[in-house]
């Protein structure tokens, strides 16, 4: 279970300081499918970074089954991500000297994970394993992303606006692989967007308006990735 | 204008390599230019040989440090018009897809040049101010008449107008050739593609980890960088080693003045190469670290890999200083008495092994704290 408290976190200094996220307290439980909803520049990512503990807020606590993450040193807040989350991001961010097989492996290598080829199956890869990113589409290019996240077997799955660069098709198609996969592996998701119809693809809704959540609910039923309107 | 004056403000080290080499070639060019003069003038057979021995030294050095950092410098500015196009290419792209024609883009790549005519002006100014001292030291012993510094136009269009017209107009021309691919290449991402690895290669043997993939494929992806770290380890090497011979062979000053001018090489050179290696892996690092690699692991994948070129760069330098004064006191000073008897400096090489580990290990440390401060924002935002 993943507990945020009392988050608090700024940018800027003096005159243009800037409170992002304003007191923000949330409860994550383990498997769920979350989904946090707000309009751009409401504080979304930033929220992410800090509770995957890629930045650390200006207060408050990140709790992971009760140990504090943020209160960790930089060196144990690194094998604390090694160990326990996986990310994506709307810029797939791939190596792009690489081949796919070895941007995989880049994930699967943190948990020592020899069988990371069955993972890039998994996202229907198999046959380009070898192509390098600027061979891929950019469809192909996140399920990459997916395969690399995936494959450091992490409990909490990030997604930063997973289909944010992708069309319609495509896009459905990623979001799928990820639904497909989480229950297949049991990892929590934790995926950040704007766009109001992927949280009928959750189980639990947060929103946000300018750094604060708004409205938390949940849904009856969760649609799949086809079953959605775009 | 596509690029400014600021671009070319980064190719400093172009700058302080031609401000070597013309410090040096100019110094030893006029004092052979002044010491042709009173050839007539010499009258004892030692004399003489003295005088051919000056006039031989002249020649080595201003071919040998002319032609080495010359290439060096060439190699470099090719290497930064690359870099520049790489890393702009999605610029330069829209310029074309605008209908700018290669030549008139090429064209702003003339700024370029002005590192070299800095290098070369400074160079050229400090030889002359060094000269007095250098004539004096070159004859110390008066075994020779009175040499007089003359001025030599020719030399001023040798070493500072050519280099920098040929200079610039070399950065035209590799700019307009490197520029010659489709607009869509240039505006595309990554142009590495599948079909430069052969896939039975990737299948065979045992495979590799991938922090120890990353190292090689940082190493092959960037070869000019290699040849960059090779060349500092080299300058450093020879150029300690001999400054230290050159003080019992020649004079102190002289060993001090190489001793900067390794010294100063060698650390632009490595300075130059390791910030272009982090800056060109800045995604690459920020990702290992989101994935949760430590710093330790990201520094052996993106700079680990150059330790041991550094040490062939050493080995080639320690080798090419002893070949270099086994051939000068062999066959320059055969003849001539006073000069002692040289052998490989086995000590030196040691302690200049022991000072180039040292500096490169704290030059590592430095920048594997500079990795550590790399984040994911950083590359967010961009
Ligand atoms: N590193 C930063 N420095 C300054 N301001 C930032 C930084 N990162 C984000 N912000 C600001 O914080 C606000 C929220 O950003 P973000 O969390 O990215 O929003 P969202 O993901 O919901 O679009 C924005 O106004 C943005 O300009
Ligand atoms: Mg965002």
């Amino acid at each position: 279970m993943i507990e945020a408290r009392d988050i608090i976190k700024s940018y800027g200094n003096g005159e243009s300081r800037f409170q992002v996220l304003k007191d923000i307290s949330l409860d994550i439980e383990d498997h769920d499918f979350v989904v946090i909803l707000g309009a751009s520049g409401s504080g979304k990512s930033t929220f992410l970074n800090v509770i995957s503990g890629l930045e650390r807020p200006d207060s408050g606590k990140v709790l992971y089954d009760g140990k504090d993450i943020t209160a960790l040193s930089d060196h144990e807040l690194t094998s604390f991500r090694k160990k326990s989350v996986g990310f994506i991001f709307q810029q797939y961010y791939l190596l792009p000297n690489m081949s796919v097989d070895k941007n995989v492996k880049m994930g699967a290598d943190l948990a020592d994970n020899k069988d990371y080829k069955t993972i890039i199956g998994a996202v229907g890869l198999g046959e380009k394993r070898h192509k390098y990113p600027s061979e891929l589409s950019g469809g192909e290019q996140q399920r990459v992303s997916v395969a690399r996240a995936l494959a450091k077997r992490p409990r909490v799955l990030f997604l930063d606006e997973p289909t944010g660069a992708l069309d319609e098709q495509t896009g459905r198609q990623v979001l799928d692989y990820i639904c497909k996969l989480q229950k297949e592996y049991g990892f929590t998701i934790v995926m950040v967007t704007h766009n109001l119809n992927i949280a009928e693809m959750a189980h639990t809704v947060i929103k946000m308006n300018s750094g604060k959540i708004s409205e938390i609910y949940t849904n009856e039923t969760q649609k799949t990735a086809y079953e959605i309107g775009w | 204008m596509v690029i400014g004056i600021k671009n070319a403000s980064k190719l400093i080290g172009i700058s302080v390599i031609a401000c070597c080499a013309v410090l040096v070639c100019t110094m030893f060019l006029n004092f052979y230019f002044d010491i042709r003069l009173i050839e007539g003038k010499i009258t004892s057979e030692l004399s003489m040989f003295f005088y051919n021995a000056q006039v031989s030294t002249a020649k080595v050095v201003c071919l040998v440090s002319g032609g080495c950092l010359l290439l060096t410098a060439i190699v470099m500015l090719l290497f930064y018009i690359k870099h520049y196009i790489d890393t702009h290419k999605k610029e330069l792209g829209i310029l074309k897809a605008l209908g700018y024609s290669n030549l008139k883009i090429a064209k702003d790549f003339w700024v370029f040049g002005i590192s070299t005519f800095i290098g070369t002006v400074i160079g050229y100014a400090g030889a002359f101010l060094l000269m007095p001292w250098f004539y004096t030291l070159q004859n110390k012993d008066k075994m020779l008449p009175e040499i007089t510094i003359n001025y030599h136009p020719s030399i001023l269009l040798y070493f500072v107008i050519l280099p920098t017209v040929c200079f610039s107009v070399l950065s035209v021309y590799y700019a307009c050739y490197k520029l010659k691919k489709p607009v869509l290449l240039l505006l595309k991402d990554n142009l590495q593609t599948a079909s430069k690895t052969p896939k039975h290669r990737i299948e065979k043997g045992r495979e590799l980890s991938f922090v120890e993939d990353l190292r090689r494929s940082t190493l092959k992806t960037k070869k000019t960088l290699v040849f960059f770290i090779i060349f500092a380890s080299f300058c450093f090497s020879a150029m300690t080693q001999m400054s230290f011979s050159m003080k019992d062979l020649s004079s102190e000053m002289m060993g001090v003045m190489m001793l900067v001018i390794g010294l100063v090489l060698a650390f632009t050179t490595l300075f130059l190469a390791i910030t272009t290696v982090i800056n060109g892996n800045t995604k690459t690092i920020a990702m290992m670290r989101v994935f949760g690699y430590s710093q330790k692991e990201c520094c052996r994948a993106i700079l680990g890999g150059y330790r041991p070129m550094s040490y062939v760069g050493f080995a080639i330098g320690t080798v090419y200083q002893y070949g270099l004064l086994r051939l000068t006191v062999d066959i320059i000073f055969k003849d001539f008495e006073g000069i002692p008897a040289y052998e490989f400096d086995f000590p030196v090489m040691i302690i200049s092994l022991v000072a180039f580990i040292a500096i490169y290990e704290i030059l590592m440390y430095v920048y594997s704290e500079k990795i550590k401060k790399i984040s994911i924002k950083e590359i967010m935002i961009e």
